[in-house]
């Protein structure tokens, strides 16, 4: 409204003293300088340099990190093929999925989506062979390697190692990160804690000494 | 006032003078025997300032918003009219190095946000080494901004 028009008349005095004080406010210089602006962003750079070093110092959880190695824990009698498991492992907190795939590989993995920490669920008729899969924002990981193979997720997922002992029963001994081989993280858990288990992976710095396991690995 | 507002021009003719009054009586001094011609009443001689004292009184204490840093008192005005641009800004480069300062800052902010994610995918993937040199970076990056902030002029 420009300022030549004409006022309206104002039936209601203190609905329009409340418009006028609004209009005051809004048409009123932004009190936020540009100095203010750079204070600001100072103080948010100060907060990321902080965050930084709070996550290199590990105040982030790793699913399998623990103190000393992870027991073995029996998680199922038989997983038939085609289907999957959900459990915890190696804590209370570490949420984990075992699949067999059709061709009897038995893989286990972290639930736990690396994206933004939605759950994985196992859906075998997608993809030639089923797909790990976060339908919080369509993330997909190969069931085979834990790899991403679709979606927004950063990194693939964290092993959770799986025998098979010869009654069919479903152990798992160990977990490793993402990137991680299966043989790399089980030797990092296992090397000073079981060495006979790690000289029989063949793990560099293994002692010698020990006896062979008697399962049988199918990672 | 007793000299004219615009200067003379010395090479100009002499303009025509009124009658020069005589010289007022001196107590003491007989009389002269002519008799005086009324006395024009003479102006108040000037003084600056105002004869009301509310108004002599020093410019801060009349106007308490004006700051040591406003107007005329501003250090940064070393400059200003008569002339082409006056009163208009003297340095606009100095209002054009704080936008540069904040847009530097506000791109350094941006790499240290992506910084960050660097930093939680190499520890997530157990690169703790790689995590603590992005947190190098990030606390860098922070000693930058610090600095671009810091280097405000110290006249405000």
């Amino acid at each position: 409204m420009s300022v030549t028009d004409p006022q309206p008349p104002a039936p209601d005095p203190p609905s329009d003293a409340a418009q006028e004080a609004l209009h005051d406010r809004i048409a009123a210089d932004s009190l936020t300088t540009r100095r203010d602006y750079l204070r600001i962003v100072a103080t948010v750079s100060g907060g990321l340099a902080v965050g930084g070093v709070a996550v290199a110092s590990g105040i982030l959880h790793r699913h399998g990190d623990s103190d000393g190695s992870p027991e073995v824990k029996k998680i199922a009698d038989v997983l038939p093929p085609g289907e999957s498991l959900a459990f915890r492992y190696p804590g209370s907190e570490d949420r984990a999925v075992a699949v067999r795939l059709e061709d009897g590989t038995l893989a286990g993995y972290s639930a736990v989506c690396t994206h933004l920490a939605c759950a994985v669920l196992w859906r075998k008729e997608r993809g030639s062979e089923g797909e790990l899969y976060c339908p919080c924002h369509e993330g997909i990981f190969d069931a085979r390697t834990g790899e991403v193979t679709a979606g927004p997720p950063p990194r693939g997922l964290p092993k959770v190692v799986l025998v098979e002992e010869a009654d069919g029963s479903v152990w798992a001994i160990g977990t490793a990160r993402s990137g991680e081989s299966a043989r790399e993280g089980l030797c990092r858990q296992l090397g000073d804690d079981r060495p006979e288990l790690a000289d029989r992976l063949g793990c560099p710095g293994a002692s010698a000494r020990g006896t062979a396991p008697e399962r049988s690995e199918r990672t | 006032m007793t000299e004219d507002a615009f200067p003379r021009d010395p090479e100009a003719p002499e303009p025509a003078r009124p009658p020069v009054a005589p010289a007022p009586a001196v107590p003491g001094t007989p009389a002269p025997s002519a008799p005086a011609a009324p006395k024009a009443p003479r102006p108040p001689a000037y003084t600056p300032g105002s004869a009301q004292p509310r108004l002599n009184r020093p410019v801060h204490e009349r106007y308490p918003q004006i700051r040591p840093t406003s107007g005329y008192g501003d250090p940064r005005i070393t400059h200003t009219g008569p002339g082409p641009g006056a009163g208009t800004e003297q340095e606009p480069e100095r209002s054009s190095k704080l936008t540069a300062r904040l847009t530097l800052a506000l791109t350094v902010v941006i790499g240290q946000l992506w910084g960050l994610t660097i930093v939680v995918d190499e520890w997530m993937a157990g690169n703790t080494g790689t995590a603590w040199w992005g947190a190098g970076f990030l606390c860098l990056s922070f000693l930058v901004v610090l600095g671009l902030w810091l280097i405000d002029p110290k006249d405000r």
